[in-house]
């Protein structure tokens, strides 16, 4: 296969890429010759020397060097009729290639270009790393030049650097592992093409808008306005946004004013970006295109500041007066559009806000002066209920949340400002982790308001300046204490690969439910769980005592980080149907409610014990929550509990267990069996259990798996003891002794804690106390001790029983 | 090949180009001026000041005619100034376009110029 056959290494714009990159170094040499030439020139001719003429005349030619450089091959205009890959190609990357090109001479080519270097940062793919990966094989230039030209023509546009990836990598056999391995898509890169050429419109757009648009004389028909240049900021200078997300919305506004209507109301969340739709429209109207109709042409956009008017005249009255003297000089100047950002502000009392409806209300139903509110949903229904003609008589524009492709849009424009303010740069991944994360993570803001803002605070984590996916991720983890990121340090790795081992040290026997709890943690930090759902749903069955909400505990301890990390609910609490409002409660209103608590602590074991007491209306309430991961809360936002494992308990059945065990059953032979009793007895509904990932049974503790209980209780005493140096033992009759006085079949190893700590505090109390022990000793019980301890209590028990009796 | 690249472009597309930089230089500094909206509005009242219809007996409404009136003229004072001075710079910018174009057509000559003068020895009588 001919390369040359695309491409055409002797066509004049191939010369001239070349020529201009030859020059490049040059240039200043150049100008500064041009200068030098004609001083020299003129002083010799000042001086009476007619050589002068000749050095003079000579200037011109460093002169029209550096200005062809300047204005023809720095940037070789490209043909109109573009058919091959010089006629496409971006002048830069055109200079690097030789004549017969191969893939690495195009790698080289594209890692000394602008968009190169915008690639290399945005995504992680530089022209060097390609070099690396790329073949020495010039029919490969073939396919690639192919596919650039073709994805030229898709985009309309020039082959760039990313064009050139983007083919380079859809020929690579390994693309989907290094495109996996750098968290991106081909999709990205696609739009990473669209991102570079948008960035380059908006740079051209800005350079061609002028310095005092309207002119000198633009404001002189329109009437001074000293009260509200010092209560209002002009919003009207703002660099223009041309992404396109809110075009209709902003056609809207302008069809609305320019009729006459008077007032609109923009209303929608938090974070949609109302604000900003005003500084776009105002933006328009500065710098007017042909679709702005003539009336708006030069229209002043004023946002009134709530709190210097209110730090100005703080009483009811004296804010009305000032106000009024306000709109009434916007209402004079024929050019003013006033907008009440955050409207309810002026709508309602409260800290920072005062109701002056009374004098803007006859404003707005007048119509006269263009006026522009802003609030969110709950503002404008709580006003419009105590103001009926705000609903009647202002046009209200609702503002969506954007949708991933209107965010992305969005992001892309806004990233040049975040990373001027935060001296960082954005890397591609790292915007899609934010959409990705912030749409979970978030709450109260939508979007884009969700994304920028967690970008914002993932700038703080920028690894050498640069704002990652894992800059983000630990925005996130160190907000929420999520992790976010699949399996990172070894110590993390060994914990999830020994999480039984590690449970085992806290909790005794029940080998199954250790299992599939670790198990699905396992496959959530592994990243191959659905995202969708909670990390796990299990519900614990069997009789008291046997270590349900022991492991509940033990996984909140050894992975999630402290037991802290519980949430924990007793069912028993929630029986009635009014309790469902308890559980979905708003934060203000109950900080203890689930969604409330799973809002603060969204990385935490959630303990449903005894769920089998709840109210119907509860478990109806928690099947979406079992289902989905998400709960409404009070104010009906998603609350998620994606990063959550959920374990509901309950004794239901705990006899039946207990009889299949004294008939000499294993767990194993007579599990499934019990869930189809349990089914049966429609204590609850079949439709609950399923949304269970496991359904496990507890067994009761035989005496081997009871003597380590006692061992597990020892070590926490001795841990206890530990400040004082002493180390305590207990024999083995005693250990046997204490498992004996320990262990109730009604209670199960519960009263084994009490017991052990019983007999061996009260022994080493008094072993201390008589001076037989002294800090740095060890000291072991024996039977003796141990049954003088029990029996003692035993006795008193009774003899307080007979007396009561 | 250099040097016809050179000429193709410079009596070319970079005439060209020069031409219409110069022409968006003058666009510009029309649109700075505002000329055209100056002569519009060259009567209506400066800054709004006076503007409006005033209710009232006679002698209310004649003194608000006088202010108004007033506050025209010093508009269409204001305003005329500025079209002159507007009119002013243009005429300088595009006597400067024409200038920077004749020179833009005769540079490529002024080496052969100069080494004509330089060999005819002459210079001017006032330097």
């Amino acid at each position: 296969m001919d390369v040359n056959r695309l491409f055409n290494y002797h066509s004049g714009r191939a010369y001239r890429a070349r020529l201009g990159r030859q020059l490049q170094p040059w240039i200043i040499v150049l100008k500064v010759s041009t200068v030098a030439t004609l001083l020299v020139g003129v002083g010799l001719l000042f001086a009476g020397f007619a050589a002068g003429w000749a050095i003079f005349g000579l200037a011109a030619i460093p002169a029209m060097i550096s200005e062809w450089y300047d204005r023809g091959l720095k940037h070789v205009v490209h043909p109109d009729v573009r058919q091959t890959v010089d006629d496409m190609l971006e002048t830069q990357l055109l200079a690097q290639l030789p004549e017969q090109p191969n893939p690495k001479d195009i790698a080289r080519a594209i890692s000394s270009s602008k968009s190169g270097a915008f690639f290399a940062v945005r995504f992680g793919i530089g022209g060097g790393f390609i070099e690396q990966i790329v073949s020495d094989n010039r029919d490969d230039s073939v396919v690639i030049f192919e596919r650039a030209v073709q994805l030229a023509k898709d985009f309309d546009s020039l082959i760039c650097s990313g064009v050139l990836i983007v083919a380079i990598l859809e020929q690579l056999p390994n693309r989907d592992t290094l495109l996996g391995h750098l968290q991106l898509s081909e999709d990205d890169l696609l739009r990473g093409i669209h991102w570079f050429h948008r960035l380059e419109e908006i740079i051209k757009h800005q350079e061609s808008l002028p310095k005092s648009p309207g002119g000198i004389g633009r404001d002189w028909t329109f009437g001074w306005i000293p009260y509200l240049s010092k209560f209002g900021t002009n919003v009207s200078g703002t660099p223009p946004v041309i992404n396109g997300v809110r075009d209709e919305i902003i056609d809207s506004m302008m069809a609305s004013l320019h009729s006459g209507r008077g007032a609109l109301n923009l209303v929608g969340p938090t974070g949609v970006g109302k604000t900003e739709i005003v500084t776009e429209l105002a933006s328009r109207l500065m710098n007017p295109s042909e679709d702005v109709p003539q009336g708006l042409h030069y229209r002043q956009v004023f946002m009134l500041d709530a709190s210097r008017l209110l730090s100005a005249a703080s009483e009811k009255g004296s804010l009305e007066s000032l106000v009024q003297t306000i709109l009434s000089e916007a209402y004079l100047a024929k050019n003013i559009i006033i907008c009440l950002d955050n409207a309810q502000l002026f709508f309602e009392n409260g800290v920072g806000s005062l109701d002056i409806s009374s004098v803007l209300m006859p404003i707005l139903e007048a119509g006269r002066l263009p006026m522009i509110l802003t609030m969110d949903e709950q503002a404008y229904l709580r006003i419009s209920r105590q103001l009926p003609s705000l609903a009647s008589g202002v046009q209200r524009l609702s503002v969506p949340a954007t949708d991933e492709f209107g965010t992305f849009k969005v992001l892309e424009e806004k990233i040049p400002v975040l990373e001027y303010r935060f001296k960082v740069i954005y890397m591609y991944q790292a915007l899609k982790e934010a959409y990705r994360l912030s749409a979970r993570y978030v709450y109260d803001i939508a979007m884009p308001g969700q994304s920028i803002s967690l970008l914002e605070s993932a700038a703080e984590y920028a690894d050498n300046g640069i704002v990652t996916a894992g800059s983000v991720q630990l925005a996130v983890e160190r907000a929420t204490g999520i992790r976010t990121t699949t399996v990172g340090t070894d110590s993390e790795r060994d914990t999830l690969l020994n999480l039984e081992a590690l449970i085992h040290e806290r909790m005794i026997g029940q080998d199954r439910a250790v299992a599939v709890v670790s198990d699905a943690l396992r496959r959530a930090r592994a990243g191959v769980r659905n995202q969708q759902r909670p990390v796990g749903t299990f519900l614990f069955l069997g009789p008291t005592g046997v270590g349900k909400t022991e492991l509940a505990k033990s996984l909140a301890a050894v992975y999630y980080g402290g037991e802290d990390s519980i949430i924990r609910l007793d069912m028993n609490e929630f029986v009635t149907e009014d309790d469902v409002t308890r559980l979905i409660a708003d934060g203000t209103e109950d900080p203890n409610s689930l969604t409330a608590r799973v809002m603060k602590q969204p990385f935490s074991v959630i303990l449903l014990d005894e769920i089998e007491k709840a109210h119907s209306s509860v478990l109806s309430t928690l099947l979406q929550l079992l289902d989905e991961g998400i709960l409404r809360d009070g104010r009906n936002r998603e609350i998620s509990f994606r990063d959550t494992i959920i374990i509901a308990t309950s004794n239901a059945g705990s006899d039946r267990i207990q009889e299949y065990i004294h008939r000499g059953y294993q767990l194993e032979q007579f599990e499934e069996k019990f869930v189809d009793e349990l089914v049966d007895s429609r204590l609850f509904h079949p439709e609950f259990l399923n949304r269970f990932d496991e359904i496990v049974v507890f067994r009761p503790l035989i005496k081997a798996e009871l003597l380590m209980v006692v061992d597990i209780i020892l070590k926490s005493i001795n841990k206890i003891l530990d400040d004082q140096k002493i180390s305590v033992s207990v024999t083995a009759e005693a250990r046997q002794y204490l498992v004996d006085a320990g262990y109730d079949p009604r209670l199960g190893a519960r009263p084994m804690r009490r017991v052990v700590q019983r007999a061996v505090e009260s022994t080493v109390a008094k072993q201390l106390l008589a001076g037989n022990l002294k800090p740095g000793e060890s000291f072991e019980l024996n039977l003796d001790q141990v049954k003088s301890v029990i029996d003692t209590k035993q006795r008193a028990d009774q003899l307080m029983a007979d007396r009561l009796s | 090949m250099f040097l016809v690249g050179l000429m193709q472009w410079w009596y070319g597309r970079g005439w060209a180009e020069e031409a219409s930089r110069i022409g968006r230089r003058i666009k510009g500094a029309a649109d700075f001026f505002s000329i055209g909206q100056l002569f519009k509005t060259l009567f209506s009242p400066f800054r709004q000041i006076s503007a409006g219809r005033v209710g009232g007996s006679l002698s209310i409404q004649f003194r608000a005619f006088i202010d108004r009136l007033i506050s025209r003229i010093v508009g269409a004072f204001v305003r005329s100034g500025t079209i002159l001075v507007g009119l002013v710079v243009l005429f300088g910018h595009l006597l400067a376009g024409a200038v920077a174009l004749a020179i833009w057509l005769i540079l490529p000559i002024l080496p052969v110029a100069g080494f004509i003068l330089m060999a005819i020895d002459w210079i001017p009588r006032w330097m």
